[in-house]
């Protein structure tokens, strides 16, 4: 650092002491005026103002023609909310949950993401969706341990400390529970984009990859499979192969920049980019190495997709190309636009696949389409923004969106989804997504079966 | 006492069997169903085998061809192979390789990667014994022991049926624990609810799960689920036990009936009747390529087409909401709004809601529900220390203190008297 001069801090002397010396004077202002303060706060709403000379006319809104509270008093001194909070008029952004998405009870459930409040491609932390199998504990970072071991030659113990000593690296990636949109394979059931799409979210992560961990150990060749475990009250486990491991999982203690929120895995936990969010362990402790696949409780009933034909789809690692419009969407419907208004379609794609390449949108239920604009960051494995500019002309349409990705694959139709799995997968579902608008543009979920 | 819960059960595996019977599956596959190797697939999986089976019923010519490797936009940055194997990806994605010390968008430093680090210290045999709880399906981490079904049944009883139900029947969202008899529970895999009333696929451990090693797991990692990890590798063997029973499984051929007892031995021979209902293939030194060659084939799991004109005759079928769920907390809204203020906590209310609400908050597990004004006046006919009495130290199906063991006697006082309370 800059050593200070004598100079300077004589200079810096007389400004502190002029300061204490006009607190002082404050001080003693405010004790005399406090009745004339009150007395002010009575006769309110009539305030002295600029604008006082100015007559509101009917069509003047009064919102620019009246004084507002917040611009005549003091706001929120710098030491409050420390840690900063959202604007309380803000409270209705919030995740939420439904009864029928828990398995009995609120430790083993999920809280959704209000993806029809957010804008760009990184979702605040207190908005990430949150699914839990045990409840969200309260892990002392000091006394939390990562134990790599199984098919290597030098199974290991790391602290935090140790861990976060590897070269970090930075990625965004989103996070999808496979059964986003799993409640609609049978049909559309949630008028809301929060529930129908909101099972997932996307932040930038920081952490290491766990090959540079992984090099360290020596692999033994017979390993094909990795056990990822936590230490929560689930123990929630699943196994992923090797050649995931050795290209881009990572192990992860920042989101966005700050910790892990506990409800995301604090101290850490895995992530595995583009594939289930189930099997990014939470509260991650060991990870064990194995010729073998384990058969973990998540890897049974649960996060397989049954087809019709009786067999049901296991390690289904990615979440496939898939997209949704945002705007207009139930929540935030057209209601107010009138014949002739221009208004920007928007939406998310995200495919786990790669990156996307190309998203059409369809203007009469899929059977015509046009390409819309990407926009913003086109990253792999990461939300991707698309728009098109639409001129509303006040009759019922029905619109859609179909993502295309640079691994070669298209989001199937309803019908083609039907055709290869059925209606009762449960998980993975990327058929095309179609929202309703009425003559008043009211939005409503639907889908098409041609 | 165990015949009549066996009857119960056969009574509704019978239910279940009529049900089967008179639903029909969906025949839009099985017999017309070919394996079709296209052009396009074949050349870009030169590495790999197609001989997966697919269902392309309900895709065109046009659709079977567009999928598949041969569409990736495959370059230096973009490759459907892994850089440490040289072997095609497993998921049917692509990678991006570090080219000109990037990889995709991100700049990368490459020395660093390459750096030898060694953190961390070596992991003890005891420590790596402490942790490694898992149980796989060859019996690796599976400890000697056992217990009999009799012995499951008590400790199911008192420690799982307020959340499985009676004979794992399950209640309210809480998952069933069984179908009624595996073998033919396992047949409804193939049922696909295309009415509203169609009866579903059965997916409960004894009709779906692939292993039973992984019950032995979850119940002694898992479970109960507010106290995990608090039962004995013989209350473990017990209870495994009495779940085969209530699925009517076979072991080497016995039926696990309620005279059975378990052990590792016989515990090792357990094959469950949908093992082989899974795809792909996992087990085995070609486990990892099984599943690469399924993945790099698109249409078993479904892919479209990029159409952009006349994409289906006529007018478009549109299926809408029939059955509405919208049971949302909080409720939806758009508004821009101060927050209501919160009321100030009442005493007791915090412990509720962590320990007491999942059974409490409704009947559905037999205990009283708060607020239920009927069901309390009940409880509280023999006098409120009866009631702080029952609540330390259990009754009927609910455990001491509701199996939350670290509650003060105050503590429940305070929390009795908050249910209570709320009940008048």
């Amino acid at each position: 650092m800059n050593k200070i001069s004598k100079e300077e801090l004589d200079v810096i002397s007389e400004v502190v002491s002029e300061q204490e010396s006009r607190r002082n004077f404050f001080k003693k202002t405010a004790t005399y005026s406090m009745g004339a303060l009150a007395a002010a706060s009575v006769v309110a709403p009539v305030m002295l103002s600029a604008n006082e000379h100015i007559k509101a006319n009917a069509e003047d809104d009064p919102n620019i023609m009246e004084e507002k509270p917040w611009a005549t008093k003091w706001g929120a001194g710098v030491d409050e909310g420390l840690y900063g909070m959202p604007s309380p008029y803000e409270h209705n952004v919030t995740r939420r949950i439904t009864p029928i998405l828990a398995s009995g009870n609120t430790r083993a459930s999920i809280a959704v993401t209000p993806i029809q409040d957010l804008s760009g491609i990184i979702v605040p932390n207190g908005l990430f969706f949150n699914r839990n199998h045990g409840g969200t504990p309260t892990i002392n970072p000091n006394e939390h341990r990562l134990m790599i071991h199984g098919l290597v030659e030098k199974p290991i113990v790391l602290t935090m400390e140790q861990l976060k000593r590897y070269p970090s690296v930075s990625r965004i990636h989103f996070l999808e529970c496979p059964a986003n949109g799993g409640p609609e394979w049978r049909g559309p059931q949630f008028n809301s984009i929060q529930f129908a799409k909101g099972f997932m979210s996307c932040a930038e992560w920081t952490g290491v990859y766990l090959k540079d961990i992984i090099k360290d150990l020596g692999l033994k060749p017979e390993a094909q499979w990795m056990l990822a475990e936590g230490n929560d009250s689930s123990h929630m486990g699943r196994t992923i192969p090797v050649d995931k491991v050795l290209d881009d999982v990572m192990i992860v203690w920042g989101q966005n920049g700050e910790a892990l929120r506990p409800e995301q895995g604090y101290p850490i936990r895995i992530v595995v980019p583009g594939w289930e969010a189930n099997l990014c362990v939470k509260w991650l402790a060991r990870l064990e190495f194995s010729a073998e696949p384990y058969y973990a409780k998540e890897e049974t009933s649960k996060y397989t997709a049954l087809k019709h034909t009786g067999k049901a789809i296991q390690h289904f690692y990615v979440n496939e190309v898939n997209s949704v419009i945002t705007s207009p969407c139930p929540e935030k419907p057209w209601t107010d636009l009138k014949k002739g208004d221009m208004v920007e379609i928007e939406g998310l794609a995200w495919s786990g696949f790669g990156t996307i390449t190309t998203v059409d949108v369809s203007f009469d239920g899929g059977k015509n389409w046009t390409e819309a604009s990407l926009k913003g960051l086109v990253i792999e494995k990461a939300w991707t923004r698309f728009s098109i500019m639409h001129e509303y002309t006040g009759k019922p349409m029905l619109l859609s969106s179909r993502a295309a990705d640079d691994a070669g694959h298209i989001q199937p139709s309803v019908k083609n989804e039907r055709a290869a799995v059925g209606i009762e997968g449960v998980y993975h579902r990327n058929g095309i997504h179609t929202w309703e608008i009425d003559a008043k543009g009211v939005v409503t979920n639907v889908q098409i079966l041609s | 006492m165990y015949k009549s819960y066996h009857k119960k059960i056969v009574a509704s595996t019978l239910l279940a069997s009529v049900v089967f019977l008179g639903t029909a599956c969906n025949a839009s596959n099985d017999e017309k169903k070919s394996t079709i190797e296209t052009k396009s697939t074949a050349q870009a999986q030169s590495a790999v085998a197609t001989n997966t089976p697919m269902n392309t019923e309900g895709f065109t010519k046009r659709e079977i061809d567009a999928v598949g490797p041969a569409n990736a936009l495959v370059s230096e940055t973009v490759k459907k192979t892994y850089e440490h194997n040289g072997k095609m990806v497993i998921d049917g994605g692509v990678t991006y390789p570090i080219v000109n010390g990037k990889t995709g968008a991100y700049y990368v430093n490459e020395t660093a990667h390459k750096t030898p680090f060694h953190n961390g210290k070596p992991a003890t045999a005891n420590e790596q014994k402490a942790w490694d709880i898992d149980v796989m399906p060859d019996g690796t981490g599976l400890p000697e022991g056992s217990g009999s079904v009799e012995e499951g049944d008590e400790v199911y009883e008192e420690k799982c049926a307020s959340c499985h139900g009676d004979f794992g029947a399950g209640s309210g969202l809480y998952p069933k624990l069984t179908a009624g008899n595996a073998y033919e529970a396992q047949k409804t895999l193939m049922h696909q609810r295309i009415n509203p009333d169609d009866d579903g696929p059965q997916r409960v451990f004894g009709s779906n799960w692939p292993y039973a090693s992984t019950l032995w797991w979850y119940i002694k990692t898992g479970m109960p689920h507010q106290a995990p990890m608090s039962l004995t590798n013989d209350e473990v063997y017990a209870l495994t036990a009495y779940i085969l029973y209530i699925n009517e499984i076979k072991i080497d051929g016995v039926l696990v009936d309620d005279e059975y007892v378990l052990d590792r031995a016989k515990f090792l021979k357990i094959v469950m009747p949908n093992v082989d209902g899974f795809e792909p293939k996992i087990n085995g030194p070609k486990g990892a390529d099984n599943a690469r060659e399924y993945y790099n084939n698109p249409l078993n799991y479904g892919n479209g087409v990029r159409c952009m004109k006349d994409c289906f005759e006529g007018e478009p079928k549109v299926s809408r909401i029939i059955r509405p769920i919208a049971d949302f907390t909080p409720a939806l809204t758009a508004e821009k709004t101060m927050p209501a203020a919160t009321a100030a906590a009442v005493p007791g209310q915090a412990t509720y809601e962590a320990s007491c609400a999942v059974c409490h908050a409704t009947d559905s597990m037999g205990a009283p529900a708060v607020g239920d004004k009927a069901a309390w006046a009940a409880v509280l006919e023999k006098g409120i220390d009866k009631v702080y009495h029952n609540a330390n130290n259990g009754i009927n199906g609910m455990p001491p203190k509701g199996g939350a063991m670290d509650l003060t006697d105050a503590q429940m006082k305070e929390v009795v008297d908050y249910m209570v309370n709320a009940s008048k």
